[in-house]
């Protein structure tokens, strides 16, 4: 049932660095993925055979203003058939399939790329693909992201969360081009290392559903926007007056200010991004830009 | 967004003088509590015990830096706090007025009553 | 934020079991940071009777009986005042620790701990008002 398989991981250049140093550094990156291993480890421990042949308790949140019977939100209970390596995504798909049509959630990929299936699983935002139902406990609550308008069962409206997204400009922006045609815009090795964890955002809001100061400011622009700010003003490529272009938006009232380092969005994001450490790193470099011009 | 080149946004200068006050806050709340229960016990406290320390000027000044970056620092919590949970418009100025009025009277008492022990009334 | 179907505040914080260190933290600063700024106001409006004793006939003040100095032993003799001292330096010991650990956050240290660092700062908290209460409590009966 599942496609899943374990996500290749970024090519770091093309070809392996050759410089000892550069192979024995530990970077963040690799750091993670220390994490991440052990991490992976734990789970596979976790015996799998305990829930072979049973069903999974599913108990998924309905809503649906525009039919009777569903203008009350309510929570439905769903009993799949277990299988290994089933993912929540799985689990809902296996219900809507064989159980109740009319069943709406998103997805489209099905290994953590496209960034439509975030849901809040068990508490916590998590990307339905990405969630093995082994590890969680049962019965397995599905809702909607907290804080954003439910449109209809586990969708909900993302306008406000692509606005925050759009509004720090989240395109490379550099007008010199090098000269020759065929010339690329080189990055230096350094710079793509330190750019790298930002680039994996997919866009799913898991982070800014679970900050609870997006909740209560609309206006803030949430982990996702801020981190993208971050990966274009951290590429050395941008010119320098872009980069205090792109602080000023960040440094907006309802910027990177209003983040109370409270790492809830560290915590949910799927695709591991230090979301925190890098507001708090914008934070620092408005501070620092300020001071030079006073 | 309102374009600021030459100084700071309001949210960045709020934001570093919060952590300015907050270091300076540590070391001398940490002395005041030591000072006043450890030192000298709390309950043994006298008009003429306290004048004696407000009359060292070190001391005064210390007494009224601290009442000024407390103020600043805990009232500024405060309206953050407000701002986090969306707090704006016509609201956000009033609680902005209020707060930093209340500030000002905090510290023009403080002030006053220092000086009243210090005796230099 | 505007919603068809609002879950609202109340599920928020019922949900306060899934809460992890750093919302902790976040709620234990805000709250023991509104506690000292409500006793710093109390603290000048009880200092401020130095202003009457200054005031007034110094020979009250040679034996010890201006406002000032009866309305603080006054206050001082009472074991509820004792008790809320202990909570004040509770809450002012943690606001410290934490707030360290928030400075050390904005500096970017850290980061990775900062969940023990909370616990640690929680930990702390706890020994130094223990360590600390027979300071407090000298002298005073219920
Ligand atoms: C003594 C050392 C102190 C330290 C290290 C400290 C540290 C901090 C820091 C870093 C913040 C900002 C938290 C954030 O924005 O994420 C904060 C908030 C705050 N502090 Fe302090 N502080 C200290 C003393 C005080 C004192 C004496 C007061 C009261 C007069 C106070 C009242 C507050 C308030 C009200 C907040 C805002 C809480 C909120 O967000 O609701 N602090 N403190
Ligand atoms: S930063 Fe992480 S949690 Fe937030 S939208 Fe991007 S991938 Fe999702
Ligand atoms: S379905 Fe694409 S991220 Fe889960």
């Amino acid at each position: 049932m599942s496609t899943q398989q374990e996500q290749p991981q970024e090519p770091e250049s093309q070809e392996a660095p050759e410089d000892p140093e550069m192979r024995g550094t530990e970077s963040p990156q690799q750091e993670r993925l220390k994490e991440k291993e052990q991490g992976l480890a734990q789970e596979e421990a976790v015996d799998e055979s305990d829930l072979e042949g049973e069903t999974v308790h599913l108990k998924v949140f309905r809503y649906d203003p525009e039919v009777e019977g569903k203008q009350e939100p309510r929570f439905d209970d769903f009993y799949v058939p277990f299988e290994k390596g089933m993912t929540v995504l799985d689990a809902v798909m296996y219900a809507r399939d064989e159980f109740d049509s009319s069943l709406t959630f998103r997805h489209s990929c099905r290994q953590a790329v496209c960034g439509s299936d975030a849901f809040f699983v068990n508490g916590k935002q998590q990307l339905g693909c990405k969630t093995q139902i082994s590890e969680l406990k049962q019965p397995v609550r599905i809702e909607p992201l907290p804080h954003q308008e439910v449109v209809k069962d586990l969708v909900v409206d993302m306008d406000h969360f692509y606005d925050q997204m759009h509004a720090v400009e989240p395109y490379f922006q550099q007008e010199e081009l090098p000269d020759g045609d065929l010339e690329e815009q080189r990055q230096s090795r350094e710079n793509r290392e330190k750019v790298k964890m930002s680039t994996r955002c997919i866009w799913c809001a898991a982070c800014m559903s679970s900050c609870n100061i997006a909740a209560g400011d609309n206006e803030y622009l949430g982990p996702a926007a801020i981190n993208k700010a971050y990966r274009f003003a951290m590429d050395e490529r941008e010119d320098e007056e872009i980069k205090e272009h792109r602080l000023r938006i960040v440094e907006q009232e309802h910027g990177v200010w209003r983040c109370q380092t409270q790492f809830s969005c560290t915590e949910v994001c799927p695709k591991d991004i230090p979301l925190t450490e890098h507001i708090q790193e914008l934070k620092r470099e408005a501070v620092k830009k300020n001071l030079k011009f006073w | 967004m309102a374009e600021q080149y030459s100084s700071f946004s309001r949210g960045g200068t709020g934001w570093l003088l919060q952590r300015i006050t907050a270091a300076f806050l540590i070391v001398v709340l940490a002395f005041h509590f030591f000072q006043l229960h450890f030192v000298n016990h709390a309950a043994d406290v006298t008009f003429a015990g306290t004048q004696a320390r407000m009359e060292n000027v070190g001391y005064f000044l210390t007494m009224v830096l601290f009442l000024i970056a407390g103020a600043f620092h805990g009232l500024n919590g405060v309206y953050n706090a407000l701002v986090n949970q969306g707090l704006e418009g016509t609201q956000k100025k009033v609680v902005l007025a209020v707060l930093s009025l209340a500030g000002i009277a905090l510290i023009a008492q403080g002030i006053w009553v220092a000086v009243a022990m210090a005796g230099w009334t | 934020m505007s919603q068809s179907y609002n879950r609202g505040l109340i599920e928020d914080f019922g949900r306060w079991k899934e809460f992890s260190a750093g919302m902790w933290a976040w709620i234990f600063h805000k709250f023991t940071g509104w506690m000292l700024i409500g006793y710093l106001f109390t603290h000048i409006a009880v200092l401020s009777t130095a202003i009457g004793a200054a005031a007034g006939d110094p020979a009250a003040i040679q034996q010890e009986t201006d406002v000032y100095t009866t309305t603080i032993q006054g206050l001082e003799s009472l074991f509820i005042i004792r008790v809320l001292e202990v909570g004040l330096l509770a809450v002012a010991v943690f606001h410290i620790l934490n707030g360290l650990r928030l400075l050390m956050v904005d500096l970017g240290i850290g980061l990775s701990a900062q969940d023990k660092s909370f616990y640690a700062s929680l930990v702390l908290t706890g020994i130094i008002t223990i360590a600390s209460v027979p300071t407090f409590m000298d002298g005073v009966t219920i």
